[in-house]
């Protein structure tokens, strides 16, 4: 086998011979298969025509005679581009505000001395620990008292600051040398300087791992943009998908929910594709596993 | 001078849009706006005729703009209702699970329709007496009309037919006792060695219709399964719900003609369209997507029965929530009545499959023809003559889900059926338990 051998020249001199780097290499490609299975079926159900009968939805073989029929009727059921740029905005608003404030309160819990600071972080961690579900009556009164019931700023704004993120910046400004700052300092640096020009650019891995988690988790979120959003062309994709997906008294039209998920998923499917090497490597040298 | 002029003209400006912002309703005399909030209970599509629905409301009506808002599953849209109502911002109409009306009504979430329909010069009798007689019991709450009933169902049996004349079996003679159902059941299942490829029966068990299905049992059983006049009992573990739920166990261990676990409904309905199972128990509301999609014959049946003939109502009513406002509550009131009426309400049965409750749909022309071509329809009408009301208390979904994450163990074959529903039973106990206090246990 090509690849088998390619691997074995790849492979570093001391484990050539040896027998477990080679199964390791084959179980990353089951397991990327098996991972593979889904996307391929849902490409393959989004071609399919109707008159293939439910008896064919369930198999992996493409049909002989696709169609974009489902494509259609989702794209005419649902306004995609709209829930598109609606997500979009939601992702990117939340994000930019959060690196602004996680880098601040990183910054804080991180290099600066103040009464109750470890009180407080623990309080932020505790944070962590509650499920978004609990706060969605209260969130939403606010949200409503503030005037942005039914808006996209409504959706965005209860995650403006994050727990997570700013324990994550935390630790990375904890791992940079005080000597920088320090040089910084003599040159005559303000605190704003100091955190733009080294705090943040030594940081970037970490900021790129959370720019990844936040938006693919606010990219997915369904029950409280459901909550915040009444007017259909305020939807985002996950509202807007499930028009095709939730169901109570049973039945389903499986092509038309492949199309329309793969609508949803394709931009930040493609965005992974394309940063992929990035996205691994932020993980890694963030330590987030 | 003291102001600048910059500042002066960004006060002038702040001052506009404060303005704006909370006289939006003086700015002019327009419609009154109101949302519909609804949920998508069955095939996708409906969400597009809901759409066509509204628009040829609001064409009709210069004087309203009713906008469709769509909500989830019908657990959702009770959680999006009641967050709303709760952030002051409440829609003016839902179409609600017929089952969370009393919940709703104990914690105050609804406004009692009688003065709307008294303002009509009509009587509640009157009112009522256009809807099929089993509706009323999800609809009408210490005598005072909560609800209207819009879509409904009752759980019916699917047959594939040229399944079962392959099995010799007679699907125009459909199984009428549980004793014969099994029978069929165990005849239509076919074996490879120890593998199933053709499942005998199939019957859903995901949230919210997996508590259905068991009251569906538990009824033909010859249980009540719920205090039909008070909110703060179920019964749980009873013998008429045991023997149910030791029938639909043994369906899966020991005859094995029922896939095992719990299977959603649309999973359950995609192995019958595939011909993977033979027969099916679900909603009626599922009718219209079984026509359109079945390659071979079946038939529609009632659900056999061990005891008696008895299914529970299911489906959805259309509410006004608590704190709307006069004139919202009275567009609300239009919209309802219109999507009620006789035409509407034939077309959306037509459309989804759903019955009709306004008795006077099957009179028109449309729905005579439409019944003559397809009799099916009928059969889910006829069973409402021993259809009860559906599953109601307080906090009505968690102590369903006591119930149903203890079946799910069952048929998942990790739980006895008495141990799970004595679980289930406490856990409900529990549930229940502060209502209980506040009313049945609060003596004078």
């Amino acid at each position: 086998m090509k690849l088998i051998d390619r691997l074995y020249k790849d492979a570093p001199l001391a484990t050539r011979n040896e027998i477990t780097p080679k199964l390791g290499f084959l179980l990353t490609i089951l397991l990327a298969f098996a991972w593979l299975i889904p996307f391929l079926w849902m490409g393959v159900a989004t071609l399919r025509p109707a008159s293939d009968g439910i008896n064919l939805m369930a198999e992996l073989m493409p049909s002989l005679k696709p169609t974009l029929d489902n494509v259609r009727d989702a794209w005419e059921i649902g306004d995609f581009p709209r829930y598109l740029l609606n997500t979009t905005i939601i992702c990117t608003g939340i994000l930019l505000v959060q690196f602004v404030t996680i880098t601040l309160a990183g910054f804080a819990f991180a290099r600066l001395d103040f009464a109750g600071k470890t009180l407080i972080f623990y309080l932020f961690l505790m944070q962590l620990m509650l499920v978004p579900v609990l706060l969605i009556v209260p969130n939403l009164s606010l949200v409503a008292q503030l005037g942005l019931y039914d808006t996209l700023a409504g959706v965005m704004m209860p995650f403006f600051a994050s727990a997570f993120g700013t324990f994550l910046m935390r630790q990375a400004f904890e791992a940079i040398p005080t000597e920088l700052e320090d040089a910084a300092l003599i040159d005559g640096a303000s605190l704003i300087q100091r955190i733009r020009h080294i705090y943040v650019p030594l940081s970037l891995p970490s900021f790129s791992a959370f720019a990844i988690i936040s938006v693919t988790s606010h990219w997915n979120d369904f029950l409280w943009p459901l909550m915040v959003i009444n007017s259909p062309d305020k939807r985002p994709l996950t509202v807007g998908l499930s028009v095709f997906t939730k169901t109570a008294e049973g039945t389903q039209d499986w092509g038309t929910i492949a199309a329309g998920t793969l609508m949803v998923i394709a931009p930040l499917l493609i965005t992974f594709l394309i940063f992929q090497k990035r996205f691994i490597s932020s993980f890694v040298t963030s330590g987030i596993k | 001078m003291l102001f600048s002029r910059r500042l002066m003209l960004g006060l002038a400006m702040a001052g506009t849009l404060a303005s704006a912002l909370t006289f939006p309703a003086l700015a002019g005399e327009g419609p009154t706006e109101i949302d519909l909030y609804f949920p998508v209970p069955v095939d996708g599509k409906l969400a597009r005729d809901m759409g066509t629905l509204i628009k040829e409301f609001n064409d009709g009506h210069p004087d309203i703009k009713a906008t469709a808002v769509y909500t989830g599953s019908y657990d959702d849209t009770l959680i999006k209702t009641r967050a709303s109502i709760k952030a002051g911002k409440p829609p003016a109409a839902v179409i609600m699970s017929a089952n969370f009306l009393l919940d709703m009504q104990i914690e105050n979430e609804l406004t009692n329709l009688d003065a709307l329909i008294k303002a009509d010069g009509t009587t509640k009798e009157q009112f009522l007496g256009q809807f099929f007689p089993a509706l009323q019991g999800n609809a009408v709450i210490n005598r005072s009309v909560y609800g209207v009933p819009f879509h409904n169902s009752t759980p019916l049996l699917y047959i594939n037919a040229d399944k079962a004349k392959e099995a010799g079996l007679d699907a125009n003679k459909p199984p009428q006792t549980w004793a014969e159902l099994t029978d069929w059941a165990k005849k239509l299942t076919k074996r490879d060695g120890d593998k199933v490829t053709q499942w005998g029966i199939a019957i859903p068990c995901a949230y919210d219709y997996c508590g259905w299905m068991m009251e569906t049992l538990t009824m033909s059983n010859g249980g009540r399964y719920y205090n039909e006049e008070f909110g703060g009992e179920v019964y749980y573990d009873t013998p008429s719900m045991l023997g149910a739920l030791t029938w639909w166990n043994d369906l899966v261990s020991k005859f094995k003609v029922h896939p095992p676990g719990a299977t959603p409904g649309p999973a359950v309905s995609t192995s019958f369209i595939s011909g993977n199972a033979a027969m099916m128990m679900l909603s009626t509301g599922s009718l219209t997507y079984v026509r359109d999609n079945a390659k071979f014959n079946y038939k529609v049946a009632f659900i056999p029965r061990n005891v008696r003939n008895a299914v529970p109502i299911g489906g959805a009513s259309l509410i006004i929530p608590a704190g709307v406002e006069a004139d919202k509550q009275k567009a609300a009131w239009t919209l309802i009545k219109w999507m009620t009426s006789p035409e509407k309400s034939a077309w959306w049965s037509r459309a989804t499959g759903y019955f009709a409750p306004n008795m006077a749909a099957y009179k028109t022309p449309d729905m005579v023809d439409f019944l003559n071509k397809n009799p099916d329809a009928k059969i889910a009408v006829e069973q409402l003559d021993v259809a009860k009301p559906w599953f109601a208390t307080y906090k009505t979904v968690p102590v369903r889900k006591n119930l149903e994450d203890e079946v799910m163990l069952v048929l998942n074959g990790k739980k006895q059926p008495k141990d799970a529903l004595v679980a289930a039973q406490k856990a409900a106990d529990e549930t229940l338990k502060p209502y209980n206090a506040e009313t049945s246990l609060k003596l004078p």
